[in-house]
């Protein structure tokens, strides 16, 4: 089944608040490192598990580059939608 | 083996010596059943069999009748899928298989396993053998006793991090361990392993030695164990930490109420303080044992403080030249007394008295204490931090929201590996998962971030083999 895009943008929201970042403040442009959401190496892998458990597939495991913005991995599922 | 059920029937031939969903039979009919069964192995030419059998008088039957006629018996899981365990069997050069199992006559006498030469024999062929009964009478009236030359016995190990292997045994060197035990008739031990384990054995070992009765549920899960302890009077129990926690989760959610036990053994895992604390708890008037053994090195040491782990002082040192466990470089060494002679179709491992050999146990010294932290095979390299899962494991598995935990390593991309964990939530907690998320959280914030567990999912039971946890299994 495809991934529905607000089913994705729900789950990184539900990710960030177990990872202490707030459920607020973020958008589809915000940048997954740096100055954006920051994610270090170990909450990007707790996310890259949660989105492969609910939608079988992750945009960090499945492809040559990591997403970089949350664009990229609503675009991964939309991609995933349209094979 | 055959001398300790011998010593048995002779001062107390009337007491029960097993107590099996099917029968009770005491010392003296026991070792009648083991006179048999060597007389028929020894007119059938048979040195050698596999064994598949649930039933525990039967298998002690089969193991005193095979340590008298000197054959070497091989015991595999009793509910080992027939095809499997046909094949495995063969694979150790088996051509006689002993069991009750119709499915797997059925397989032998169709052929349909890839297995070669495969006879299937039951118990009762061998107890019931006429021909031998009289060579049986015979040797009950010799004066000399019943074992004379090599005792083997063979031993699969539970394979916990990989395929099981064989490790072959003396029956001779095993009873070492239970050379200076007195009679103790009133104990009624529960055999929560399998006699197809060393741990097993080593219960069976105790329990003859001291003439006391084996209580031998099948299926023996810890609600099996549960009911016999409190059906059948258990006094004593040896089991897995991991064992002990079901066990306990079990009555708890019965609202059971326990008998008062003697005995308390736990082995085959590191016992947390937790659990420790439990049992000394629901079970007050108790001694705590933890014993370290294993199926190759054989039984090592006894920790009878009641805390976890082992004392420093209890280390080999200059000052305590005897002992036989010593740390080195983070990992537990020890050198065996009444290990294995070797594996099967491998020579005698060429292992001089007092030589020590790594356990694969990684340890870590505090306060005092030598704590286990985890199988080398079980470290998980989380971007290249080495995380030891017990710690993790022992924290969650203390919260009172948790029945049980098992933490295991999960594939990353990004890391290599991150923490995971499963966790069976405690019955009567009330705790939904979010709560539960929030406790491990709590329960792990003083460690280091790549210990921390990264993925948590609930499940109803924890994966076990043998009694223990798996873990190191990245799934």
């Amino acid at each position: 089944m495809p991934a529905d895009q607000d089913k994705v943008r729900a789950l990184i929201g539900d990710f960030l608040v177990r990872a202490n970042k707030g459920a607020d403040g973020w958008t589809d442009q915000s940048p997954l490192w740096g100055d954006g959401l920051g994610l270090d190496s170990l909450e990007a892998a707790e996310l890259s598990a949660m989105l492969e458990d609910e939608f079988g597939t992750d945009p960090f495991s499945a492809g040559d580059e990591f997403p970089e913005t949350v664009s990229d991995i609503l675009a991964f599922y939309a991609a995933v939608k349209t094979e | 083996m055959i001398l300790l059920l011998e010593a048995a029937a002779a001062d107390a031939p009337d007491r029960t010596a097993v107590v099996t969903p099917e029968r009770a039979p005491t010392y003296g009919a026991l070792l009648d059943d083991a006179r048999r069964i060597a007389a028929s192995l020894q007119r059938r030419g048979i040195t050698r069999f596999a064994v598949a059998e649930p039933d525990a008088a039967w298998v002690m039957g089969l193991l005193a009748g095979a340590a008298l006629a000197g054959a070497e018996p091989c015991q595999f899981q009793p509910d080992t899928p027939a095809a499997e365990l046909a094949t495995q069997a063969a694979a150790l050069g088996h051509t006689v298989v002993v069991t009750r199992r119709q499915d797997l006559h059925d397989l032998v006498r169709d052929g349909g396993h890839d297995s070669g030469q495969l006879e299937a024999l039951r118990p009762e062929d061998l107890a019931d053998d006429a021909a031998a009964t009289a060579a049986s009478a015979a040797a009950a009236q010799s004066d000399s006793p019943g074992e004379t030359g090599a005792q083997p016995l063979m031993i699969r190990t539970t394979g916990t991090t990989g395929l099981p292997k064989a490790a072959r045994h003396d029956w001779r060197v095993l009873t070492q361990t239970v050379a200076g035990i007195r009679p103790a008739p009133t104990q009624r031990w529960l055999l929560a392993y399998g006699l197809h384990q060393f741990a097993g054995i080593q219960i069976l070992l105790h329990v003859v030695a001291s003439q006391a009765t084996l209580v031998a549920p099948f299926p023996r899960q810890p609600k099996d164990g549960l009911e016999a302890m409190i059906r059948d009077g258990v006094t004593c129990v040896s089991a897995t930490p991991t064992y002990w926690r079901f066990l306990l989760t079990e009555a708890r959610s019965r609202r059971a109420e326990l008998p008062p036990l003697e005995q308390i053994t736990l082995g085959g895992e590191a016992s947390p303080a937790d659990l420790l604390d439990d049992l000394r708890t629901t079970f007050p008037g108790a001694r705590i044992s933890q014993v370290y053994a294993s199926t190759e090195l054989g039984s090592i040491t006894s920790v009878r403080d009641g805390r976890p782990g082992i004392a420093v002082a209890d280390l080999f040192s200059e000052e305590n030249p005897t002992a036989n466990v010593r740390v080195t470089d983070g990992e537990l060494w020890v050198r065996p007394a009444a290990g294995m002679l070797g594996y099967a179709g491998q020579p005698n491992e060429a292992t001089a008295p007092g030589e020590w050999r790594p356990t694969g146990d990684l340890v870590e010294i505090v306060d005092g204490r030598v704590l286990f932290r985890g199988r080398t095979s079980e470290v998980i390299n989380v971007g290249g931090v080495k995380v030891h899962p017990l710690p993790v494991e022992e924290r969650i598995a203390a919260l009172d929201s948790v029945a049980a935990a098992r933490v295991f390593g999960r594939p990353s991309k990004l890391t290599g590996f991150i923490v995971a964990a499963e966790i069976v939530p405690a019955p009567d907690a009330g705790a939904d998962h979010e709560q539960i998320r929030t406790d491990v959280n709590g329960a792990v914030s003083d460690l280091p971030r790549a210990w921390q567990p990264r993925h948590l999912s609930f499940v109803e039971a924890i994966e076990t083999k043998g009694g223990k946890t798996v873990r190191g299994t990245a799934r």
